[in-house]
């Protein structure tokens, strides 16, 4: 680490002080006010329309604030949020069980291994409660019991019950929500939609967010949007991956722009990989599809005790199986968390062990619960899953054991943020999945919904306000000259991809790229993998700009030169995620060094070293960029050492 | 970009309850007007009588005014119906559209072509019958109009009783679908009655084509006599 | 999965190009080799499009995203049914075993006034958010919610207001309706509302201003054939339909008063 370089900050996260339960209350009363009849004035630019950017821009609009919304998709409803199956937290306390706020905060911060602030999760367990209440006054249709009252499920090894549900489609019901919601707003013209529009650069005006540059995914168009402020709420980077659970079209470049436009990169390589995924079938797959953790309830895990069996499971006997999580975690067995089931499953692949032709799968394997419960009690229980599976796969899961293994689900890491969500850009706001604040080291399931909705709903309405008094906005020229160098800027970029007409194809470098992420910056990391990462890195990059072919012009709808454009920042964005792995010598949550394990093989931390956020910033083309920290202080929830021995 | 001019209240679902609506009406008037016709089974004087008595109450302009109303708004509404439905999708599919088995039936996607077809028969056979030759009986002392002898006469051609016979059943055949689907467009369904109701349609739809084409038929047989 | 399917399949495809909204298009016919059983059906058009832009043509654009079933982004009219021949499938689920070697695929984008083709077999469905915002939310502000107890809503009510609100918004139901009808969608929104008691107090202004919309953008008339209800990829009721009529009886009595 290059800690001697004078030019390193110690950033400040603007955490409020006091006793944690009052932070919020006081900094809401703390913070300056836009009054009423002035907000019309302020104008917002929003980028991403899924849960944590729909319902920002509804409520920005609701108060007042002109709003410009942008998405990549034909709708604003068709966001990734709306693929997320499980449900969203809240500690109602409906169940009785003894949850309350502070639970919530405490499992929340353990759960992401001590690196998340502690003002801003215990904010997000404040409002968890509201979220539910305001999504149910949308028409949210959550799940009932009997007597009328909201349901509750226990969700992700959670010793309460918290999570709130409609079916197995929660992600699409709020998303739902909040697209109605700003369709209200679209209705009352206080929000104007651009669909079919991606975001190619930000514009930065004497320091602050200022407006973007967007391209016209119908025209090929370059277009210049002016506001006061930015808001970008464009999800994660799990596709770097190649293969990934993420939508296909789900990209980092909004983000990416910003940090090439000097907006900090926090935490990059804190990735989730999720461990039941339905496994690769070729070299044809385009991505991954997830199915539901509440699986390992019943399915037990195993792989052959001989290396390479290629028997059919059933012919395989009791005595030859290693139902390997069970042995090695006797007292929590099949539900161990997502990071160490994933470890296994890939340790005892690479060890020779796994199934499936391309001998990357493990078995999940109902054969017991149907017979200690019955065929249809497992049926009621996961009857869509395994009718999911059969879709896919063609095989029936209630015969044959299923095969699982693990994917990339969602990325930790993001934007820098300050506790008013305001990037160290100023005017820069990130939510969501976009940023990187609430989740630490690892996320809980149920709770990227409800993150994405607080600060959409409950936050940025009251943090913007006082951005807007506390600040003075010019008005700016649609000419400006920083508006004019970025349009170039991005026009440029794009005839540069059109003019290489190389010989191999966009998806081809992707997933060259996602190869080399996967084997090294994926599930187990260590120094000489990454360092040899970062080198295949560069020289895949390097090929790319010499030797794409992006065929079509640039006047008409082009997928392939969307892609390119998206790839080309994956590029980049993986390199900063090995680099950023590399210096976290420590393990923490789904960041797994391998020289940094307890003796059982379990993620070792190193709070001296490593109790802090990593800040990114960018320094130029070619050169390391510079490793900002942001030191994270735990007052409230003590730090100790996971086990699930 | 609407193609529709008509105000706001005659929207898309409102013109499907109008024409739910004179449909079920008019399905009315060919059951009744089925029924009396049965009388043709019973004898001349039978149905000679059962004409008298519907010609000679004076309520009858009124009436027939009333029918003519509703099939008139029946009828405009379906060329509006088509016209609309035609323009809603200009460029057709180059494979032609496989119904699923699940949804469309003969019956509903024909509609149009039975509607049309009854259109024309009714304007035949109004001029064949109500207008056709005109005889004269008496019936118990009444002189009255020998309907029977001008129906008998009437289908003794072997083409007016086939077309007859293919015009009823195509009316069968819309009826089948018409009727349910007038209850779905006035939001008159529940999961329990609705197969009940579909039931329905079908047995009116093969009533009205068994009904009528025996009329036909029989009558082409009394010639002989 | 697992290379229980070894083997390929050679395909006849015969695809709609079209350069833009003006260009007026028309079919063309690709020979596509190896394709895998294991493939969905968006993966086996993956395979052509990196075939086409090695061979330097341009690629075709189709509209996809989550590739899950969900997003209701992909279409496609497949040999003349919406998402392919599987029932209750989206297309990005639709796998490739559906098919034998040798067999020629027609693939059309949606058909409809209202859905004019941007490109090749990608559509604009904005007409589908315009009804939206016609009406097809509650208008609740954020900050103005009671306890989510305190509105209690049987269970039965609930999951019939789910079953509506399953819908994905992919535009299937007026691609497969004979009329361009958008009657499904439509009703999948205004009965999921209508059945919730926060939805209730809208309900008739709410199926009025929808349906009044949706005429405005050209999509047809429903004649009840129940072809969006059989080609609906979730499996949305008829009923909704029956429900929403209801409704614009009563909205035009409540707003007439």
């Amino acid at each position: 680490m290059s800690s001697t370089n004078p030019n390193i900050k110690k950033l400040d996260g603007k955490s409020p002080t006091g006793p944690i339960s009052e932070r919020w209350s006081n900094h809401k009363f703390h913070m300056k006010i836009v009054n009423p009849a002035n907000k019309r004035k302020y104008k917002v630019i929003v980028v991403g329309t899924g849960l944590a950017g729909g319902s920002a821009a509804a409520s920005l609009a609701e108060l007042g604030y002109e709003v410009e919304t942008f998405c990549i998709q034909d709708s604003p409803r068709r966001a990734h949020s709306i693929a997320a199956q499980g449900g969203i937290n809240a500690a109602k306390n409906y169940t009785n069980d003894g949850d309350s706020i502070h639970r919530l905060f405490y499992d929340t911060v353990k759960g992401g291994d001590y690196r998340a602030r502690e003002s801003n999760v215990h904010r997000l367990a404040e409002v968890a409660n509201d979220i539910i209440d305001q999504c149910v006054a949308q028409g949210v249709p959550f799940a009932r019991e009997y007597g009328g009252t909201l349901s509750n499920r226990s969700f992700g090894g959670s010793q309460v019950s918290r999570t709130f549900y409609a079916r197995g489609q929660t992600g699409q019901q709020l998303l739902l929500g909040a697209y109605s919601a700003m369709m209200k707003e679209v209705h009352n013209g206080k929000i104007k939609s651009h669909t079919r529009r991606e975001m190619t650069e930000l514009v930065i005006v004497n320091g602050k967010a200022r407006g973007i540059i967007t391209r016209n995914l119908v025209t090929g168009q370059f277009e210049k949007h002016m506001a006061d402020a930015v808001v970008l709420a464009t999800g994660g980077y799990g596709n770097v991956f190649y293969l990934s659970t993420n939508a296909k079209g789900s990209n980092a470049s909004a983000a990416f722009r910003a940090y090439k436009k000097g907006a900090y990169f926090g935490n990059p390589c804190f990735t989730q990989i999720h461990p039941t995924c339905i496994p690769v079938s070729g070299d044809h797959q385009s991505k991954l599809t997830l199915m539901s953790e509440s699986l390992r309830n019943d399915g037990r895990v195993w792989v052959p005790k001989a290396k390479g069996d290629k028997r059919p499971p059933a012919q395989i006997p009791e005595e030859e199986r290693d139902y390997y999580l069970e042995r090695i975690y006797p007292s929590f067995g099949n539900l161990v968390p997502r990071d160490v089931a994933s470890r296994n499953a890939k340790n005892m692949c690479d060890a020779g062990f796994g199934v499936g032709a391309t001998g990357l799968a493990v078995y999940l394997d109902f054969a017991s619960a149907i017979k200690r419960e019955g065929e249809d009690k497992i049926r009621a229980r996961y009857g869509n899953l395994f009718e999911m599976y059969q879709q896919i796969t063609d095989q029936d899961p209630y015969k044959v054991p299923m095969m699982i293994y693990p994917a990339i689900h969602y990325t930790m890491g993001g934007l820098w943020v300050d506790y008013n969500l305001m990037s160290n850009i100023e005017g820069l706001f990130v939510l969501g999945e976009a940023n990187f604040s609430d989740h630490g080291a690892n996320r809980l399931g149920a709770s990227a919904l409800m993150q994405g909705l607080a600060d959409g709903y409950f936050v940025i309405p009251y943090t913007i306000g006082d951005y807007f008094a506390s600040n003075k906005f010019e008005k700016l020229d649609p000419n400006h000259a920083e508006f004019e160098t970025a349009l170039s800027a991005s026009k440029s970029k794009y005839d540069k991809l059109l003019a290489i007409n190389g010989t191999k194809t966009v998806d081809e470098f992707h997933k060259q790229l996602g190869k080399v992420m996967w084997d090294n910056v994926g599930m187990a990391r260590n120094e000489q993998g990454l360092k040899k990462a970062i080198a295949q890195i560069q020289s895949i990059r390097e090929n790319f700009w010499k030797d794409v072919k992006v065929t079509g012009t640039n006047v008409d709808v082009n997928t392939e030169l969307e892609k390119a454009g998206r790839v080309a920042d994956f590029l980049e964005l993986g390199e900063l995620m090995a680099l950023d792995a590399l210096e976290r010598t420590e393990s923490c949550g789904g960041h797994f060094r391998e020289e940094s394990q307890t003796e059982e093989g379990e993620a070792k931390r190193d709070d001296e070293n490593f109790a802090h956020v990593a800040a990114w910033e960018y320094q130029g083309d070619g050169a390391k960029p510079l490793r900002h920290i942001e030191e994270l202080k735990f007052e409230y929830v003590k730090l100790t050492q996971r086990s699930y021995k | 970009m609407s193609s529709k001019s008509s105000s706001s209240f005659f929207n898309s679902v409102v013109k499907k309850q109008f024409m739910g609506i004179s449909g079920l009406l008019l399905c009315g008037f060919v059951i009744a007007h089925l029924l009396g016709n049965l009388t043709l089974f019973i004898g001349p004087d039978a149905f000679n009588k059962y004409g008298y008595t519907l010609t000679s109450n004076p309520l009858i302009y009124a009436a027939e005014a009333g029918l003519m109303a509703i099939f008139l708004v029946h009828l405009v509404l379906a060329v509006q119906l088509v016209i609309e439905n035609r323009r809603a999708r200009p460029i057709p599919y180059a494979y032609s559209r496989k119904h699923s088995g699940r949804g469309a039936t003969l019956a509903s996607s024909t509609m149009p072509i039975t509607g049309a077809l009854t259109l024309i028969f009714l304007v035949l056979h109004i001029r064949g019958l109500k207008f056709g030759t005109h005889y004269e009986t008496e019936v118990n002392g009444i002189v009255m109009r020998d309907l029977y002898k001008t129906t008998i006469e009437y289908f003794q051609d072997p083409l007016h009783v086939l077309f007859y016979v293919v015009a009823v059943c195509s009316l069968g055949l819309h009826v089948s679908h018409g009727f349910w689907s007038a209850f779905q467009s006035l939001g008159l369904n529940h999961p329990k009655y609705m197969p009940k109701i579909k039931c329905a349609a079908w047995a009116f739809g093969i009533v009205t084509a068994v009904g009528f084409s025996s009329l036909a038929i029989f009558s082409y047989f009394q010639g002989g006599r | 999965m697992g290379g229980n399917s070894t083997e390929t399949m050679s395909l006849k495809l015969k695809i709609w190009r079209q350069k833009n909204a003006k260009d007026k298009g028309g079919m063309v016919d690709y020979n596509l080799d190896g394709v895998s059983p294991d493939m969905s059906f968006l993966e086996m058009l993956d395979i052509l499009n990196n075939k086409l832009v090695r061979e330097k043509g341009d690629s075709i654009a189709f509209d996809h995203d989550c590739r899950e079933g969900i997003c209701g982004m992909c279409s496609l009219m497949i040999n003349g049914q919406a998402h392919g021949p599987q029932a209750n499938t989206t297309t990005c689920q639709l796998h490739m075993r559906k098919f034998k070697n040798g067999d020629e695929i027609v693939i059309e984008p949606w058909r409809a006034k209202a859905f004019p083709v941007v490109k090749d077999l990608m559509v604009d469905r904005t007409a589908m958010d315009q009804i939206m915002a016609a009406g097809g939310y509650v208008n609740v502000n954020t900050g103005n919610a009671p306890d989510g107890n305190s509105i209690l809503i049987g269970q039965n009510e609930a999951e019939l207001a789910m079953d509506a609100a399953a819908c994905i918004g992919c535009g299937a139901c007026v691609a497969s309706c004979k009329n361009a009808s958008a009657m499904l969608f439509v009703s999948a929104k205004v009965s999921q509302l209508a059945l919730l008691p926060q939805g209730q107090i809208e309900a008739e202004t709410r199926a009025l201003a929808m349906v009044e919309k949706m005429d405005e953008l050209g999509f047809g008339n429903c004649t009840n054939e129940a072809e969006c209800e059989a080609q609906c990829p979730k499996g949305i009721k008829l009923d909704n339909i029956a429900r929403m009529n209801r409704g614009v009886v009563r909205g035009l009595f409540a707003a007439r008063k």
